[in-house]
């Protein structure tokens, strides 16, 4: 859906990226990481054919940027970090201008706009003026009208800066709604928390480079190997021991909780009735997840 | 509809605004009629001259200022990515901006159109349809020139790394215009070109010898300011192309240094025939490179790419990367070594001479521009672009003419004095303006940003 390769980007005293590539499925929330001043923003800008890269080539949904890059808008939804509206207009207005000018034709655009509104939870505000909503409402208008014609892939450049938590939480709802509609989601954030719920996979920027091994698998629903988060009630002074015998490593232990290792194949199912069987009482049993946070520690480290 | 130019309606001429703008209008004409109604000649003709102040307020002040801001205003409410992504066709944002923005205007200064018009029409005057014609060119000339230079501000205010403004921009034409007016003006460019009917076009008054032939000036200023109109509204469409990533291929800008050519080159067909049309021509043409290179955004890794491109031969890639400044240089080379083979003289006769030192002083000084601008902080370049010129020619004149007169100062200005001097120092100069340019824009790779620390 989108591939990147070797692309160079230079500022007339610096040079933003150098030779960036990685390539990204369709369906997939990729969650774009790194430091403040990495280039994630100068390569969402080049992504979405808003700049030209200095170098190298940019596809998405099989257009190239450089050819194409009125093809490329079409095909997709940006939101940059620091976005407008017209304040003046009513949210309908809004959403209207938002699907007319984005190739959506004149009798279909009310649907589109409905649409729009119910996908961003403000078809109860239609006829309230932008300017009078508030930051996170803005966010969601924002957001709808990048969407309003149901692109395919989505570029978003830190959504959630200046959100409260609640309005955190309702733009990551969002998020994972259009990944289920199967859109293609380019997330960029230097706060790894905001991207945890809903990433899929993680691309690390760190000046200009891609760091790490590309892009991973982490962040919503990615198992963390086999690891297992047990607590349990009163455990033995000898648990490694115990765990030993039962084909079990225990990787770390912090009091009454424990880390587990599976092995031999052994699914999660199994493990807890292994523990069970030794007599061992178990009063908290979680597979653990792979956060972006372990997932970019890994990365930094390599 | 147009989206663009609906949603510039929902916001300049929403019904209440209208509503205002008709009550003022009202307020103003009803004034009016009671102040004229003694009038000697009429109320209708009195009305008709504050219809033309209220034109003239509206449709020129206001339009060029509704117009700019729809493109500065986007800038500072941070919408336009939004825009340039939309599936919009440069030309249907053009005129939609330009309609659109300035609509609340035009309704305005149309009211003062139409008293100017029955005003004509009562007194039978002859020649009414060509000024009322000439006032709406000219109001569109001034709206799509504003529009422009927000767009020019806009792109080189991206290339220098600061927020866009169009006030720069507007600045430099205005400084521009009344530079280009001193120098149409002058008795040394009069001699050689014979400008005098330039002047009778702007007062519209008598005949106007343009191409060999009289003109009415009244008709032939509407003509000329209505082309010019439709040029700007063109030069708005084409750098909308580049805001909205589309690429411009070079037919146009040389198509209008063409016509430019042709224009300023009519004015003087009685006087100096071909040639002096052609040297004429050529000197407009080169004018008109000062204001490209003031306009084209300083951009190192543009004029790097280029460069690349048109030392690989790939002028495919090459041509849409072109400096502007390029083809008024070339045109105007070709036009000066034209005149001279159609005069079939030599560099003996001064004006031709003097013709070609100007062009290698422009060589030069488009390279001192060029060197400036594309310094490690351009968004100073401008200004020190213009320092350096004004050293140049200012003490450098007085440092040469204090050496050895006109011989001296004939080394840092195209003097007709001295004119093969001129030539010679022009292109010595310019050759080494050039190889600085050469050597700032290097072959180094550039260094690496430096990224700050993450947060978790």
């Amino acid at each position: 859906m989108i591939e990147v390769k070797d692309v160079v980007y230079d500022y007339p005293s610096a040079r933003a990226l150098h030779g960036v590539s990685f390539k990204v499925e369709a369906g997939a929330v990729l969650a774009m990481v790194g430091p403040n001043g990495a280039g994630k923003t100068t390569l969402l800008r080049c992504m979405a054919a808003l700049d030209d890269a200095t170098e190298g080539t940019i596809s998405i949904d099989g257009l190239d940027t450089r050819d194409d890059p009125r093809g490329v808008h079409a095909t997709i939804g940006y939101l940059p970090d620091f976005f407008g509206l017209y304040e003046e207009l009513s949210v309908r207005r809004a959403l209207t201008y938002a699907a007319r000018s984005r190739g959506v034709s004149e009798a279909a655009t009310p649907a589109a706009v409905e649409q729009a509104a119910a996908r961003v939870q403000l078809a109860d505000r239609l006829e309230t003026r932008a300017g009078e909503l508030s930051r996170g409402l803005k966010q969601r208008l924002a957001i709808g009208q990048t969407i309003v014609h149901q692109p395919r892939v989505l570029l978003l450049d830190e959504p959630a800066a200046g959100l409260d938590p609640e309005a955190r939480r309702a733009l990551s709802d969002l998020i994972l709604r259009l990944a289920k509609e199967g859109m293609t989601i380019v997330v960029s954030s230097h706060i790894l928390s905001e991207l945890e719920d809903y990433s899929t996979q993680m691309l690390m920027i760190r000046d200009g480079r891609v760091a790490g091994g590309g892009v991973v698998a982490a962040g919503a629903g990615v198992r963390d190997g086999t690891r297992i988060s047990v607590t349990f009630a009163a455990p033995p002074a000898d648990l490694d021991k115990v765990l030993a015998k039962l084909d079990i490593a225990l990787e770390r232990r912090d009091g009454d909780t424990a880390i587990l290792l599976a092995g031999n194949g052994d699914d999660d199912s199994a493990v807890l009735a292994k523990l069970i069987g030794a007599g061992l009482k178990v009063s908290a049993f979680q597979p653990t997840r792979r956060t972006l946070e372990d997932a970019y520690l890994a990365e930094a480290q390599s | 509809m147009n989206p663009e130019f609906q949603r510039n309606l929902w916001l300049e001429s929403a019904p209440r605004r209208v509503a205002w703008a008709i009550v003022v209008l009202l307020m103003i004409y009803g004034a009016a009629i009671m102040v004229l109604r003694t009038n000697p000649y009429g109320a209708l003709t009195g009305l008709a001259g504050v219809g033309a102040v209220v034109f003239v307020a509206c449709g020129m002040i206001w339009g060029a200022r509704a117009t700019g801001g729809s493109i500065l205003n986007e800038i500072a409410d941070r919408t336009w990515d939004f825009q340039r992504l939309s599936a919009l066709d440069p030309w249907s944002m053009t005129w939609g901006k330009l309609l659109g923005s300035a609509s609340l205007a035009w309704i305005c200064a149309l009211t003062g159109l139409l008293l100017m018009a029955a005003a004509s029409l009562q007194r039978g005057e002859p020649g009414a349809l060509s000024t009322l014609v000439f006032l709406t060119a000219l109001a569109v000339l001034l709206q799509a020139i504003s529009m422009g230079a927000a767009l020019v501000g806009v792109r080189k205010a991206r290339a220098e790394g600061r927020t866009a403004r169009a006030g720069g921009v507007l600045g430099g034409l205005i400084v521009g215009g009344v530079l280009l007016s001193w120098v149409a003006g002058s008795a040394g460019f009069q001699r050689g070109a014979g400008l005098e009917g330039f002047g009778a076009m702007l007062s519209a008054k008598g005949l106007i010898d343009w191409g060999g032939r009289y003109w009415p000036a009244d008709g032939f200023r509407a003509v000329a300011v209505t082309l010019f109109a439709a040029w700007a509204v063109i030069g708005a469409w084409r750098l909308m192309r580049l805001e909205l990533q589309m690429r411009n291929a070079p037919v146009v800008w040389p198509a209008f240094l063409v016509f430019l050519a042709v224009f300023a080159g009519g004015f003087a067909w009685r006087d100096g025939g071909l040639s002096g049309a052609l040297t004429t021509g050529a000197l407009a043409v080169a004018l008109s490179a000062y204001a490209a290179a003031f306009a084209e955004p300083a951009d190192r890794v543009r004029m790097r790419q280029f460069r690349h491109h048109a030392l690989a031969g790939d002028f495919a890639r090459a041509g849409p990367l072109a400096p502007a400044p390029l083809a008024p240089l070339i045109l105007a080379a070709l036009l000066v070594v034209t005149a001279l083979a159609v005069s079939a003289g030599s560099f003996a006769r001064p004006g031709l001479a003097q013709a070609a030192a100007l062009i290698a002083f422009l060589l030069r000084d488009l390279g001192v521009i060029a060197l400036c601008r594309l310094g490690e902080r351009p968004q100073r370049g401008d200004f020190a672009a213009v320092v350096a010129l004004a050293v140049l020619y200012g003490v450098g004149g007085i440092v040469g003419w204090s050496v050895d007169r006109e011989n001296g100062a004939a080394l840092f200005a195209p003097l007709s004095a001295a004119p093969m001097l001129s030539l010679i120092s022009g292109l010595v100069q310019a050759a080494i303006a050039w190889a600085l340019v050469a050597r700032r824009l290097g072959p180094s790779v550039p260094p690496s940003a430096s990224a700050s620390v993450p947060a978790s």
